[in-house]
């Protein structure tokens, strides 16, 4: 499936089950959905009750009253049948485009997700430095709800302490960083609710990489806001708040 | 149905995974290696009643017919085209036309939003797979847990399921939707799902 869950991990941060389900059936938004499939590559258990939530999907969808049946020998398959035809001499005459696989970066596998995000190398994204330890790129990701980013802290880099004004969803794509309430590593998929204050701390040996999805703009400190002030303007044109 | 050689594949695959037949299975791998249009008849007429109700359900008020119909029909063509990448080892029929139905779904409610996004919805919505053997046994017993299951669940209980998984509801729009608690719809749809044995523990 991916490169990304390559090796044995201590993943033990999960989504939990409104998550998965709003996942399973079709209706997260996109950017949180985009964190939940980033996680799903790094944990065989989540993929698991994923599988077993689509099965369920598909068990209400096939006892579901048809309200009409369909005559095989009818009109609509003909027409199927005509398109699916017409579809195949259309593609023909199509050189397909070749497949690129996007090499990992100086050995860093990325999630699907991410490497599309990415365009293949997160380099190219669109990064504001924020300070010496941090820096950000904001995607699009099509979502006009929530802000998707990527959050790049340097090894042992801290970021000042923050307050959430929303859910804050951060999944970790390499190396680690921790807070006062735990150390996360890669493929953990953290929550945190409006209200909540933390600092975190990439540890000392490597850049930590996260996938971020932001319900609303943070509530920095001072000293926060004057280095995130330039990307908080950048962003919230367009972003009601 | 009348090929030897795939009677076998079908057989095997059964006997490995320890699991009922799926009625349906072979008819797709004849789609995928024959494309025969017999066996697509048959997944099209079963198929075709549940994919557009699905549809008409989950795509709202403003769903009409003739887009449930276009969309169904889009639905039936990716079946064709894909046969060929479904497992019958990691997924039922069933599960593998849903997951297809509901991101086509996804993609059509995407369409009409303005952007310039990088990602496909099938980045983001695999069809289901998972590459450990013993998690595709397990899967597959679990499957059969669920529909025996799901038989027995309070009306109340499946009226959730049914607003998620058939409506494309997300938990906020049951909860508004039933003028309910978040937290009700949460610990209502958590219910279900540990008597379906489907057992997140958060
Ligand atoms: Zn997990």
């Amino acid at each position: 499936m991916s490169s990304a869950k390559a090796g044995i991990n201590m993943v033990s941060f999960h989504p939990d089950s409104r998550f998965l389900t709003d996942f399973a059936s079709g209706s997260l938004a996109t950017s949180e959905a985009i964190c939940v499939a980033a996680h799903l590559e790094f944990c065989a258990k989540c993929r698991a009750h994923v599988q077993q939530l689509s099965d369920l999907g598909a068990q209400i969808m096939t006892r579901i009253e048809p309200e009409e049946a369909v005559d095989a020998d009818d009109e609509g398959f003909a027409r199927l049948m005509q398109k699916i035809d017409d579809d195949a001499v259309h593609q023909q005459a199509e050189v397909p485009a070749p497949v690129v696989s996007a090499a990992p970066a100086q050995g860093l596998s990325l999630p699907r997700v991410v490497q599309k995000l990415a365009q293949g190398s997160i380099q190219s994204l669109n990064w504001v430095q924020l300070g010496k330890s941090l820096r950000i790129a904001p995607v699009n990701v099509g979502d006009g709800v929530r802000q998707t980013s990527l959050y790049d802290i340097r090894a042992g880099g801290q970021m000042p302490e923050h307050e959430h004004r929303g859910e804050e969803i951060t999944v970790l794509l390499k190396g680690s960083f921790s807070d006062a309430e735990g150390k996360y590593v890669r493929g953990d998929f953290v929550v945190r609710h409006a209200g909540e204050k933390h600092q975190p701390t990439a540890t000392m040996d490597t850049d930590c990489i996260c996938l971020v999805s932001l319900e609303r703009p943070v509530k920095p400190s001072s000293i926060w806001y004057r280095l995130l002030e330039p990307f908080v303007q950048f962003r919230l044109s367009g972003f009601s708040n | 149905m009348e090929n030897n050689d795939d009677m076998d594949n079908v057989a095997s695959a059964q006997a490995a995974t320890n699991r009922a037949p799926d009625p349906w299975a072979d008819l797709v791998r004849q789609v995928a290696q024959k494309r025969d249009r017999a066996a697509f008849q048959q997944l099209y007429k079963h198929y075709t009643p549940l994919i557009r109700a699905f549809l008409l359900k989950s795509m709202g008020a403003g769903g009409d017919r003739s887009e449930a119909e276009e969309i169904t029909q889009e639905v039936l063509i990716k079946v064709w085209n894909k046969a060929a990448s479904f497992n019958p080892a990691k997924a039922s029929v069933n599960t593998w036309i849903f997951t297809i139905a509901r991101n086509t779904r996804i993609d059509f409610i995407r369409r009409n939003e303005r952007n310039d996004r990088k990602i496909e919805i099938e980045d983001i919505w695999h069809e289901p797979e998972s590459p450990e053997p013993l998690v595709d046994l397990q899967q597959r017993r679990a499957e059969q847990v669920i529909r025996q299951a799901i038989t027995s669940l309070p009306d109340e209980q499946l009226q959730v399921l049914y607003k998620a998984f058939m409506e494309g509801k997300s938990h906020n729009e049951v909860a508004e939707e039933m003028d309910l608690p978040l937290g009700t719809v949460k610990s209502r749809i958590r219910l279900a799902l540990s008597k379906l044995q489907i057992l997140i523990d958060r």
